[in-house]
């Protein structure tokens, strides 16, 4: 039985190309470590096809309430069913308990830590990245600045979790050590997602069905 | 049978029982003696299991440079001789009983534990060394110093039984640690409490027994104790990572004034969980990570501020849910209506936005006086946001109690 090559078979494009070992395409450089976003769309957008494991990923909603959770939930639901837990430090508001159970997301494995100054939520953030025990963090930040940012990315690197952090929209135009930077708007019964940056990526925009429900 | 005594370099009654519990983690038999200062360790049954004399010897050095203890320790197949040789940092231990009288022949006579009053009349007879006075005939001896002293020497080169009873450690654990000036900081307060800690580390390994509760009293000049407890997620027995966690916990707390006394105690043990010893399991490793974390956090931002999340039989959103302390796992009956994810303290709303679909109506809490019969709907602001709102029905005003991120 003849092996199956590791190199891609020709396609009708660029044969060439395809053809001779060690060549890669930009995209391929890195094999970036990813998990699903349970979109198919825009898992097309993101390197590895899917949210990044061990890097931060910084989302920006122009106003609350339009599905800024929900687009997460596929992942979340399937770190739970891996027994993964999920942790919320320093939410906006109380997250409800019924909402998280029919989203899947079972109540033993989700971790609402509460802090009283945003220093301690990233605090908070950076311990829970860094111990690798969770699945993913979302933290709520206010910092505007973009040192406290380069620490979770640090520690993000050291663990294994998908990490989310929500900011506001004036550090729309600040810098950033995220590895990807969205930006999510309100749309009619859908949530609009336009990736402003990615490592080892081009970015883009997609407009997500994302239900009303977490 | 083979001794390891500990001559205790802190005279004082608590420290020695404390070090005897400590050191309950290298033998079954520990006893002690409060008048010499003396501790003694029955090691011969230990052997085996810490892997040879050097190895345990090893241990028992580490452990009380651990405790900041500098001592010296005698080992000898009996009780008094081990004693004798505790006081010579230099002599090798003897662990075979022939051995012994050869071993300690050479050794000055005023080493003896013997009244002073014979000593020196040993020495005016021209006897210096413990070899001299064991060449004499005993009966001569007995006659001349009483039975006393041959008492002594059968028990010093073993020949006769030295029955003393065994230290038992005491079920709950309490330490205390007095300042001769009292401490302002907490870093002045760290030494004495990770001495604390290493004690208490071999008193739980003696046990056989692990903590998930610590409670300290810093006890202060003109105020009220400061009174700090540390909860563990799991069993707990590690000096180093107690007392990284109790630091982080002083570190955020404020002292009153200066610091007299400590007092650390334990009212409950445990049994160590079996994850700790087996890391290999990825799910394992997980969990116990976790559970370190989350005593980390805890430390830090307080019991409170680490929360799970459960459900409650109301009907009334604002009390369906609530913070749960254990774990246990919840479901919603079946076909449970959407619910927003963020919850909030119900706030009016003056312009009320667009409202989509038909409304849910829930009547609650006509049994206990809260009557309340809502109607709710979502909503959709101008700007795109999605609220979950309500209409009382006694009062027809509208409120914002949810929002779905």
């Amino acid at each position: 039985m003849p092996l199956p090559s590791l190199i891609p078979r020709s396609r009708t494009q660029a044969p060439l190309l395809w053809e001779i070992p060690g060549i890669w395409r930009a995209h391929e450089l890195a094999a970036v470590k990813a998990r699903s976003t349970g979109h198919m769309a825009l898992d097309a957008l993101l390197p590895g096809g899917g949210w990044p494991i061990g890097a931060l990923t910084e989302l920006i909603p122009l106003i609350e309430g339009i599905g800024e959770v929900a687009l997460l939930q596929m992942s979340l639901k399937r770190l739970c069913d891996e027994k993964r837990h999920i942790v919320f430090v320093h939410p906006p508001y109380i997250p409800y308990a019924p909402a998280l159970l029919s989203a899947g997301l079972l109540l033993p494995r989700v971790l609402w830590i509460d802090a009283a100054h945003d220093e301690d939520a990233h605090w908070a953030a950076e311990q829970t990245l860094r111990e690798g025990a969770a699945g993913a963090v979302l933290l709520w930040s206010h910092a505007v600045a973009d040192r406290p940012l380069r620490r979770l990315q640090l520690a993000a690197e050291a663990g294994e979790s998908l990490a989310f952090i929500y900011r506001p929209v004036v550090t729309l135009n600040s810098a950033s050590p995220a590895a990807l930077r969205i930006v999510l708007r309100p749309a009619p019964a859908a949530l609009g997602v336009e990736v402003l940056k990615v490592r080892g990526g081009r970015g883009g925009a997609v407009v997500l069905p994302v239900q009303a429900h977490v | 049978m083979l001794w390891l005594c500990i001559a205790s370099p802190v005279q004082e009654k608590h420290a020695l029982k404390a070090l005897a519990g400590w050191a309950g983690q290298f033998s079954s038999c520990v006893c002690l003696d409060a008048e010499r200062w003396l501790l003694w360790l029955e090691i011969g049954s230990s052997l085996r299991y810490f892997g040879g004399l050097k190895v345990l010897l090893e241990k028992v050095t580490g452990g009380l440079n651990a405790l900041a203890l500098t001592t010296t320790t005698g080992v000898a197949p009996t009780r008094e001789a081990a004693a004798l040789l505790a006081r010579r940092p230099q002599a090798p231990p003897v662990v075979q009983l022939d051995h012994l009288q050869q071993a300690i022949a050479a050794l000055p006579l005023n080493e003896l534990a013997l009244p002073p009053a014979a000593i020196a009349g040993l020495q005016a007879s021209g006897i210096t060394r413990i070899g001299e006075l064991l060449a004499l005939p005993r009966d001569a001896l007995a006659r001349r110093w009483g039975l006393q002293m041959t008492d002594y020497l059968q028990r010093l080169l073993g020949e006769r039984a030295d029955p003393r009873k065994p230290y038992r450690a005491p079920h709950t654990y309490h330490r205390r640690f007095d300042f001769v000036e009292p401490v302002q900081t907490v870093e002045g307060l760290l030494f004495p409490l990770r001495r604390i800690l290493y004690e208490l580390q071999g008193y739980l390994r003696g046990r056989d027994a692990a903590l998930q509760a610590l409670d300290v009293a810093l006890r202060h000049h003109d105020h009220a104790d400061t009174v700090l407890t540390l909860r563990t997620t799991d069993p707990q027995r590690d000096a180093l990572r107690l007392f990284a966690l109790l630091r982080e916990k002083l570190e955020r707390t404020q002292l009153p004034g200066g610091v007299m006394q400590i007092k650390l105690g334990v009212e409950r043990f445990v049994a160590l969980r079996d994850t700790q010893l087996h890391l290999w399991d990825e799910t394992e490793r997980h969990d116990a990570s976790w559970s370190d974390l989350l005593d980390k956090l805890r430390a830090r931002l307080g019991d409170q501020a680490v929360r799970r999340l459960g459900l409650r039989d109301d009907h009334r959103p604002e009390k369906a849910w609530c913070v749960e302390s254990g774990a246990a796992a919840a479901a919603l009956p079946p076909a449970f209506p959407d619910r927003p994810l963020w919850l909030l303290p119900p706030r009016p709303i003056e312009r009320l936005p667009k409202l989509l679909g038909t409304p849910e109506r829930i009547e609650a809490g006509w049994w206990n006086d809260e009557d309340s019969s809502r109607d709710y709907y979502i909503a959709q602001t101008a700007e795109g946001s999605r609220w979950w709102l309500y209409r009382e029905a006694a009062t027809a005003r509208w409120f914002l109690q949810g929002i779905w991120a």
